[in-house]
């Protein structure tokens, strides 16, 4: 039996367009936050764990070294992680084995990202193989185009009806982040502003995806002994899952996606979980993307094979529904991809910590998180809960 | 109470300038290797935690890249980034949570696949004061030579005998690169490449890749009678700006104090047998004397010249010849504590030094030694 | 629209770096055989399924496969999609179709170009392209011995 771990707080930056800093700058403001959320210093830090996408996007080398001193790092025992989209999750589950092996009671965890620095989409084409995927690329668009044209193709549901699903969560997902002080995109928009918009790879539309934003997220984990001494409401780690596909792209099922049914499974498995829909009270999904939220539903049993257009019809989980996702906005409004699986995480701890602000859902006790990454090819979850 | 947890199997490639085979392929018979002769099938494994470097792979996401070949598909595994050192010690941490009792631990690059490392070392340097300067591996280490040579005394003489040392260690390396002795003249007679660093102070570029299997103590026993458990383990972090730094008050010793702390080390000279240190350059090796307690401060180039760090010293240092002889970039920190498990499990063939019971493994990355880990292993 | 907060000044730089990745083996095989047109997959001797491009061990079972098959320039489309939009390092302008083939005789799907459809409407593509469509390769006159030997796949 692993030792329990619990988040205790959180910072996130004002996510957007952050020209104003750089870097390290940026990564401070968060680190700054979440210090300040627990009333510690970097005194109190024992390890620190930090993460980005390929150092090459911000045209750096061996990110951590340049984080070191904006995340109060000299000295302080610091480990980068890099697995691409999953890499805010990457970060949480080395954090949470930090303390879990016994060998450290509190440690910071870091994630971040400068979109704006370089180009990510031209940094993403080099995560497919050079010799048979890259030139196939269209950055992520493409990939999840594929994913969600072998899923209507497999359940045999039209056009019209998906494209109105993926309109819904749009909707409902920007309203969200309208209630979020620390999301980028805020914007309202209709079912028919999404059905209409431009078409970028079919039968994506522009309405249907993130932006590229710059911010950083920042976690703090700590052993149950070093939680005592805080005496404040935490979020305990109670289920922890991740898993990869392999390398080629062509190889797997992606629409009742093996890594992220295997995730998913891991984690309820720890946490003891058999009913998500009616054990979860809200989940903070990784999704760039609407179409893909509705095969996540399916691989992550919150309804059966085929069902996920039901599901969101019904408003199961819209604002209102048995089963939230999103409140934060998700990641439909906020992407600084480094930081965005990180930010899934903290955000779940904030709702089950009642610290959610105005996006807070009401009485929620266990929250679900989630990061998916490469072109498809791995998933990570963390269930969080008020209880230990 | 944490687990204990031991290295129960070592598989490394022999390193050279240019391995044909493409560095998935190359993973994937090392890893099957390591799991033929545990007599263990990818099932069997937990977790694997690899060690690769994006910008040294030529992949963005270079996790991505070996999930398959190292056996991860639907398993958990992570990579950290530039040190696989820091892959073995959050695979170790994994195992020592309870979560797993198997893992695997694993670093490949390739350096014949990336012809410009130079280029990609300025990248590390800050980008708005430094990196104009051409501040990059090589002219870091350069400066961090010059002060050592100032301030301690160090001498070109000196950091000869270390290559002599660990050229002359590496003949008796199968998996070494560089296995052709050289002599303290040659090394000094050698071309300046940044004043004060001669050819061949500097390490080789090598392809190569390495991979630990990692066992719980429930399940340590059933795979070698002498597991090399992990008895201590400590990394730490420099200043983000290079000139920030105090070059030669490293943070070397607080990783090393992390690491001696929890294996109960008082006296590293004592109470060590054996080290396998990360040598970029060949002065580095007796700067990382002192950051690991072998000797005072300003005095690794005395310890050099009483000899104690050679095969026949009183703390031999690099048997395998070190990163002087073979320098596969990612892998080469899970190359010392492979070594290092060798060492105590017995298994160092013609390099084994007699009776070796406690060994240390350093691992550093960055400009001029910007991070440090340590292992320590008991037999 | 997303919010800017106030813009500050920026350094510009532009980088380009050459890598050179080993083929190996397999994939060395693989390219020789494309450049006569034959389309080459491996076997994996426990699962029995047929990999495509060929490559040197399964990914699941873990076992070298030596076994190589040879398997048709014809297949089916399991999904596609229409690129039409832009970005830096893109490797063709836009419009331009990709699709996942399963050819005939593999286990897995290939990636690649669908071609000799006209994109000037997306309407008319649905109407020529779908799921489950029966594809040719179109192999160029002249060829070099990499992916690009297929200039894109037709419909059959």
């Amino acid at each position: 039996m692993a030792r329990a771990v619990a988040i205790v707080g959180s910072g996130q930056t004002k996510h957007g367009r952050r020209d104003d800093v750089n870097f390290p700058e940026l990564i401070h403001e968060a680190v700054e936050r979440a210090l300040q959320d627990v009333n510690m210093t970097p005194k109190d830090i024992d390890a620190v764990v930090s993460g980005s996408m390929p150092a090459f996007m911000e045209g750096m080398n061996m990110m951590h070294l340049y984080w070191s001193d904006a995340l109060g790092g000299y000295k302080k025992p610091h480990i980068r992680v890099a697995t691409c989209g999953t890499t805010g999750m990457s970060i949480a589950q080395i954090a949470y084995y930090h303390v879990a092996s016994g060998m450290f009671d509190v440690v910071l965890a870091v994630g971040g990202e400068k979109m704006h620095e370089g180009d990510p989409q031209g940094t993403m084409n080099y995560v497919a193989d050079p010799y048979f995927s890259r030139p196939f690329m269209s950055g992520a668009p493409g990939i999840f185009a594929w994913q969600t044209n072998e899923y209507s193709f497999r359940y045999g549901v039209s056009d019209e009806r998906i494209r109105n699903a993926a309109a819904l969560i749009s909707v409902d997902r920007r309203d969200w982040g309208l209630l979020n002080p620390y999301a980028h995109v805020k914007t309202k928009v209709t079912v028919e502003d999404v059905l209409k918009a431009r078409i970028i790879a079919y039968p994506v539309r522009l309405l249907d995806v993130c932006p590229s934003s710059d911010g950083a997220c920042a976690v703090i984990f700590c052993s149950e002994k070093a939680v005592k001494k805080l005496g404040r409401k935490v979020a305990w780690v109670k289920g922890v899952g991740y898993a990869g596909d392999e390398v080629w792209l062509c190889d797997g099922d992606k629409v009742y996606w093996e890594s992220a049914v295997t995730a998913a499974k891991a984690a309820y498995s720890m946490a003891g979980i058999k009913n998500p829909i009616k054990e979860l009270d809200v989940a903070e999904i990784y999704n760039p993307f609407t179409f893909q939220e509705l095969i996540y539903f399916e691989s992550f049993g919150f309804c059966d094979k085929g069902k996920a257009c039901e599901l969101v019809e019904k408003g199961v989980i819209l604002k209102g529904g048995e089963l939230p996702c999103d409140p934060s906005g998700g990641v439909l409004c906020t992407n600084p991809i480094g930081a965005t699986g990180l930010i899934r995480v903290a955000e779940a701890a904030m709702q089950v910590t009642g610290n959610a602000g105005d996006h807070q859902i009401p009485g929620a006790k266990t929250a679900f998180s989630h990061a998916m990454g490469c072109m498809n090819q791995i998933n990570g979850v963390m269930i969080v809960s008020s209880e230990l | 109470m944490a687990k204990r947890v031991a290295v129960v199997g070592v598989a490394q490639t022999a390193c050279r300038a240019s391995m044909k085979e493409n560095s998935r392929d190359i993973t994937y018979n090392l890893v099957k290797g390591l799991l033929d002769e545990a007599g263990l099938k990818r099932e069997d494994i937990g977790t694997i935690i690899s060690g690769t470097s994006d910008w040294s792979t030529g992949i963005a996401c270079s996790n991505e890249y070996f999930i398959d070949a190292y056996g991860g598909f639907g398993k958990s595994m992570s990579k950290t980034e530039e040190d696989s050192a820091l892959a073995f010690v959050y695979a170790v941490m994994r195992v020592m949570s309870g979560h797993y009792d198997l893992a695997i631990a694993h670093g490949i690059t390739k350096m014949s696949e990336i012809p410009d490392p130079s280029t990609i070392s300025t990248f590390v340097g800050n980008p708005f004061f430094e990196r104009q300067f051409g501040l990059q591996k090589y002219s870091a280490a350069a400066l961090q030579c010059r002060l050592y040579m100032d301030k301690c005394g160090i001498t070109h003489e000196q950091m000869a005998k270390v290559v002599e040392k660990n050229r002359r260690n590496a003949t008796k390396n199968p998996f070494a690169h560089l296995r052709k002795a050289v002599s303290v003249n040659k090394v000094m007679k050698s071309g300046t490449v940044a004043s004060p660093l001669r050819e061949l102070d500097i390490s080789p570029q090598s392809d190569g890749a390495c991979a630990i299997l990692i066992a719980s103590e429930e399940k340590a026993k059933q795979f070698t009678k002498k597991p090399a458990w992990v008895a201590g383990m400590g990394w730490a972090v420099d200043h983000s700006v290079f000139s920030d730094r105090d070059l030669l008050n490293q943070v070397l010793p607080d990783a090393a104090k992390r690491a001696y702390g929890m294996a109960g080390i008082k006296d590293p000279v004592k109470d060590i047998d054996v080290a396998e240190v990360c040598d970029r350059f060949s002065f580095e090796e007796m700067l990382w004397y002192e950051g690991l307690g072998f000797c005072k401060k300003g005095e690794g180039g005395k310890i050099m010249d009483k000899g104690l760090t050679q095969m026949d010293g009183r703390l031999p240092v690099n048997p395998s010849g070190g990163v002087l002889a073979s320098n596969p970039y990612c892998a080469r920190g899970l190359v010392r504590i492979g070594e290092a498990a060798l060492q105590v499990m017995g298994k160092a063939e013609d390099r084994q030094i007699p009776r070796a019971k406690c060994a240390l493994a350093h691992s550093t990355h960055g400009l001029a030694g910007q991070h440090h880990t340590v292992v320590v292993l008991k037999g | 629209m997303a919010q800017d907060t106030k813009a500050g000044r920026v350094f510009e730089d532009r980088v380009s770096l050459p890598f050179r990745y080993a083929l190996g083996t397999t994939m060395t095989r693989f390219f020789d055989e494309f450049k006569d047109k034959k389309i080459m997959g491996t076997k994996c001797p426990s699962c029995k399924k047929v990999f495509v491009p060929a490559r040197y061990f399964c990914s699941r079972c873990f076992d070298k496969m030596k076994e190589w098959v040879q398997v048709k320039d014809t297949g089916v489309v399991e999904t596609w999609t229409m690129i039409t939009y832009k970005y830096s390092g893109q490797d063709r302008e836009p419009p331009y179709i990709t699709a996942q083939i399963r050819l005939d005789g593999a286990d897995v799907k290939f990636l690649h170009y669908i071609g000799g459809v006209d994109m000037s409407d997306l309407e008319k593509v649905r109407e020529f392209v779908k799921t489950g469509m029966k594809v040719r390769a179109k192999w160029r006159a002249s060829r070099n011995g990499n992916i690009h030997d297929i200039e894109y796949f037709e419909p059959a």
